[in-house]
């Protein structure tokens, strides 16, 4: 059985991607072009500042960023640019906005692997435990607490995590700690209190869906006849009935993970200090650092398309139904 | 056998605001779920004090730095104090004081009249923006659905278009730019938020669109508006309510934290601006940061009670 | 095509005990919000060795229950089985450890379910699923396994069978969902299969092959069979013995030649009168008034004097005993006391 259809599908997405990606990036510049305070204005601000004399530095600094010309003509260089693989300047920063993406997108990566690890494995676990066992108290309980996970404001619970692990017990440390090697039992430590913080709310919503996906299956006809072939308990819910529940929750762990990427990880990073991509755009858009802003935003738009693909591709390898033309 | 009545009203799908009955019906239901009830009391009270708690506390704004960072009643921190004089620092007990019930913040405000205006403000930014979402959902969710064709396609590759934006990056760009204000911040999540809404809406219609009523009231030579205002919203309503009540703490959270993070409208006391503030002095005062997180979090929870309640009670499925 | 033959010859069996599989006092109830529903109230009746059983009656009468509840596959909660026994080999399975039932389930008594469609697995290739319990019984490798599949499609009469067994169930049609359904029932060598309904789902010319199916089962494998069906023609086609079902009780039970040619109680009379008749043009078919009893109020008495025209006072007060009318035909009537 081919998938050759599967190719011209994936070939359509990515052009779609393309578009929605362009479109996207031209809103953003709009966006931030259209902004009161020219980039220059922060220089000129500190120049003055020191005391030097601001008109003539004015055009000077304008020309050398190309924020003198008209917005179209800026517009287009910058498209131009794009598609030579420069990404543009960082003002705040003084570096390529490339490197500074190079250097920093790990942080966001590891946060929101484990995080994602963490309360995907967890949740599923629960909430497979939790439909199983429907009507008692522990899947009372189960489903009371993801009440409360998904309620709970993930940005309050990392300064809570921080009062009491931090302030009042010393255990952790209040910041990450930028100058720890990444693959260290230290880092890990350091990012305790930022996954707890933001897979929360994921590990929470995990038990929830993964729950009713589960009570969906586990009264199909499928299960029963599982139970009738003689499969233990363990390969009739672990492999006949979670195998059918997987096609639901994992569209959902996809399309979280798409929306937490500027959501939760935005505001832990904030909270915690870790420099990742959500920090730097964030601090990007307080000193009008437009390239980085317009970057992060391509980036994270990319992000979210590519991984509304891979959902819908790995779909056709999860679901045997499924077909798109 | 009423029960079986209703059961049969249910499937017909009358109009909700038009039938007694079956809100009567559905109100048992939601009844039934404990939770839910919870909910709702915790949202009436929180409503009532957001209306008529301004009358008995203090001024939020009033600043006064004599009785500053002062702990809840019930509790009490050591401050050190450096005298000049003597050159050494003393430490005193402060304990909190039914002056100021649930303490004050380092401006010496009174946390209680701050919190009761924080209610005010998220519960307006909550109402107003699912308010302006929701309309806004409705009307292109049930457009597209009824139009179908090629208006259905430009509608829904523009809602992709939507839900593919990074959300609340564009959120803080806008308010960034735009500067804060309370009111730019609840325009700009109503706009932006009705994409859910709208998919579900869409897919609730196109099944509503083929249904005998419909075609009836078509037949009969009904307009267009008539029929999308008059036949396929109102049955829809029930899953409108259902998408409204889940979707309030989505932006109740949205706001908090955008303020949270330090593009709040300065001129108000809302609970992220309070807890962003409490951020800074967890050492000294750890209850600024506490208190308003609780009411958040709170009340987010009322909503997703009574939104999972509704919705269990508006599902046939849960039925069994 | 050649079924084989059990490597055990069966005649040695039935000098020792001539009945497989005893049924006695089974009470299955469903605990629902709305009530209890009883759905099986009291069923007896024994299957012998190389017969095929029919258990009859409407839908809803409890025959899947009692299907279920013999491999002890009732959804619980709500369902239980509160009282009685099932006998197989010296073994109770209702009271039996969950781990010896597992070893009978499939390798000893295995079912045939009414909707193909929604008892195979939608995401496993039905290679998968059959391989799957062979190995899972018989601790074969995998090629072992597969070749045996095979072989057991092939007599179910799946043509290219290599490329059906990487099917996914829903690229098979209806018919030939149920032919895989049967050969994985099959394909540990149960000693004896109940099928539930295995032709209602289908339509008439597929069920006459899968009743094919059957016939063979019967002829060439001696398989001991119980056979759920709600048609009377099908039971005269098939069946040995009948055991007609009505509100979660058994009314009736004979040799199937008693049953079509001589029903004694009411309710089976009424099922057979409804049978169509070609040779004669009618305007309407006959039918049994009212409809099956809500089984959280089964009626006081007799459960079937409602709808029943020859009811008397006694009926809607005691339960009918069992009589015996001649040998092996039980009925539960107050008429023939």
């Amino acid at each position: 059985m081919g998938k050759s259809w599967l190719r011209d599908y994936i070939i359509k997405r990515l052009i779609y991607a393309v578009i929605i990606a362009w479109g996207i990036v031209t809103i953003t510049f709009v966006l931030v072009r259209v902004g009161p305070s020219s980039p220059a204005d922060k220089y000129l601000a500190n120049m003055a500042a020191s005391g030097q004399d601001v008109s003539q530095i004015t055009t000077a600094i304008e020309a050398r960023y190309g924020v003198d010309k008209p917005i179209f003509e800026q517009y287009a260089d910058y498209m131009v640019n794009l598609f030579q693989w420069d990404w543009g300047w960082s003002f705040s920063t003084s570096m390529p906005v490339i490197d500074l993406i190079k250097t920093h997108w790990i942080y966001s990566f590891q946060l929101i692997l484990l995080s994602s690890l963490f309360a995907a494995f967890l949740g599923i676990l629960i909430g497979i435990y939790s439909a199983v066992k429907q009507y008692t108290k522990i899947d009372y309980t189960a489903t009371f607490l993801s009440f409360i996970g998904i309620s709970i404001p993930n940005f309050w619970l990392g300064v809570m995590l921080i009062l009491l692990f931090s302030v009042k017990l010393g255990l952790f440390k209040a910041y990450y700690d930028t100058t720890l090697p990444l693959f260290s039992l230290e880092n890990l430590k350091a990012l305790v209190l930022p996954v707890i913080t933001l897979g929360t709310g994921m590990l929470a919503g995990y038990v929830r869906y993964t729950r009713s996906a589960m009570l969906d299956n586990l009264r199909k006809g499928f299960v029963t006849t599982a139970r009738a072939k003689g499969l233990p308990e363990r390969t009739v819910i672990g492999k006949h009935a979670f195998r059918n529940a997987i096609l639901p929750l994992f569209t959902i762990i996809m399309f979280d993970l798409g929306s937490i990427v500027f959501g939760g990880a935005y505001l832990t990073e904030i909270v915690f200090g870790i420099p990742g991509l959500g920090q730097i755009s964030f601090n990007a858009i307080f000193a009008d650092d437009y390239p980085v802003v317009v970057a992060v935003t391509l980036i994270g738009t990319f992000l979210i398309l590519m991984i509304n693909l891979i959902t819908d591709v790995a779909y056709t390898y999860l679901d045997p139904r499924i077909r798109y033309d | 056998m009423t029960e079986r009545l209703q059961n049969i009203a249910r499937k017909i799908g009358g109009p909700l605001y038009s039938n007694r009955r079956l809100i009567e019906y559905y109100w048992q239901r939601t009844q039934r779920n404990k939770l839910a009830v919870l909910g709702l009391s915790f949202i009436a009270f929180l409503i009532l004090l957001a209306l008529i708690g301004p009358f008995f506390t203090l001024d939020p704004t009033l600043v006064n730095f004599e009785e500053n960072n002062l702990p809840p009643v019930g509790f009490a921190t050591e401050e050190s104090v450096y005298n000049i004089y003597t050159d050494e620092f003393t430490t005193t007990e402060i304990s909190g004081t039914w002056k100021h019930p649930l303490g004050t913040d380092s401006k010496g405000r009174d946390m209680l009249a701050m919190i009761i205006s924080g209610a005010r403000i998220s519960l307006q930014v909550g109402l107003i923006a699912t308010g302006i979402a929701i309309t806004l959902g409705t009307i292109i969710g049930v457009l597209s659905a009824y139009l179908g064709g090629w208006a259905d396609n430009i509608l829904m590759r523009f809602t992709d278009v939507m839900m593919t934006f990074p959300f609340f990056l564009l959120l803080v760009l806008i308010v960034f730019i735009f500067g804060p204000s309370l009111a730019l911040i609840v325009l700009v999540i109503g706009i932006t938020g009705w994409t859910g809404t709208a998919r579900l809406l869409r897919s609730e219609a196109l099944s509503l669109r083929t249904r005998d009523f419909v075609t009836a009231a078509k037949a009969l030579g009904a307009s267009d508006g008539r029929v999308i205002f008059g036949h396929l919203i109102p049955n829809v309503a029930s899953l409108i309510i259902v998408i409204a009540t889940l979707s309030i703490p989505g932006v109740i959270l949205a706001e908090a934290a955008l303020s949270f993070i330090g593009l709040g409208d300065p001129t108000t006391t809302s609970w992220g601006i309070i807890l962003n503030s409490g951020q800074q002095s967890l050492d000294t005062a750890w209850w600024i940061a506490v208190e308003p997180g609780i009411m958040l979090f709170l009340t987010v929870l009322a909503f997703n009670f009574l939104g999972d309640g509704l919705r269990d009670a508006f599902d046939p499925k849960s039925n069994i | 095509m050649g079924l084989e033959t059990p490597s055990i010859p069966r005649a040695i069996f039935k000098v020792m005990n001539n009945t497989i599989l005893g049924v006695s006092h089974l009470k299955t109830y469903f605990f629902t919000r709305r009530g209890v529903v009883k759905a099986v109230d009291g069923i007896d009746f024994e299957l012998k060795r190389g017969e095929c059983l029919c258990l009859v009656g409407e839908s809803g009468c409890g025959k899947t229950v009692t299907a279920l509840s013999i491999l002890g596959l009732i959804d619980s909660p709500p369902g239980r089985i509160i009282d009685g026994e099932v006998r197989y080999n010296n073994l109770d399975l209702v009271k039996c450890s969950p781990t010896q039932l597992r070893r009978i389930r499939g390798k000893e008594i295995a079912i045939i379910f009414q909707d193909a469609q929604s008892a195979l697995n939608p995401v496993f290739t039905i290679g998968d699923q059959i391989v799957e319990q062979i190995r899972l019984h018989l601790g074969m490798k995998y090629t072992e396994a597969r070749d045996k599949a095979m072989t057991l499609l092939k007599e179910m009469g799946i043509p290219s069978v290599e490329r059906a067994m990487s099917y996914y169930p829903h690229q098979l049609s209806g018919g030939m969902k149920q032919r895989a359904m049967i050969a994985m029932s099959l394909s540990c060598d149960p000693q004896v299969l109940i099928a539930d309904e295995p032709t209602t789902a289908v339509d008439v010319t597929i069920k006459a092959q899968i009743l094919d199916i059957f016939h063979e089962l019967k002829a060439k494998r001696q398989m001991s069979l119980i056979f759920i069906t709600h048609d009377l023609g099908v039971v005269a086609e098939i069946g040995d013995r009948a055991v007609v079902i009505y509100g979660g009780k058994v009314v009736e039970m004979a040799p199937v030649s008693k049953i079509i040619g001589n029903p004694k109680h009411p309710y089976t009379a009424g099922l057979i009168d409804c049978l169509p008749d070609i040779s004669k043009t009618t305007d309407r078919l006959a039918s049994i008034p009212g409809t099956t009893p809500n089984p959280i109020e089964l009626p006081q008495g007799c459960p079937f004097h409602p709808r029943c025209h020859k009811a008397m006072e006694i009926c809607s007060q005691q339960q009918p005993p069992e009589v015996r009318i001649s040998e092996g035909h039980e009925v539960s009537c107050h008429l023939y006391q």
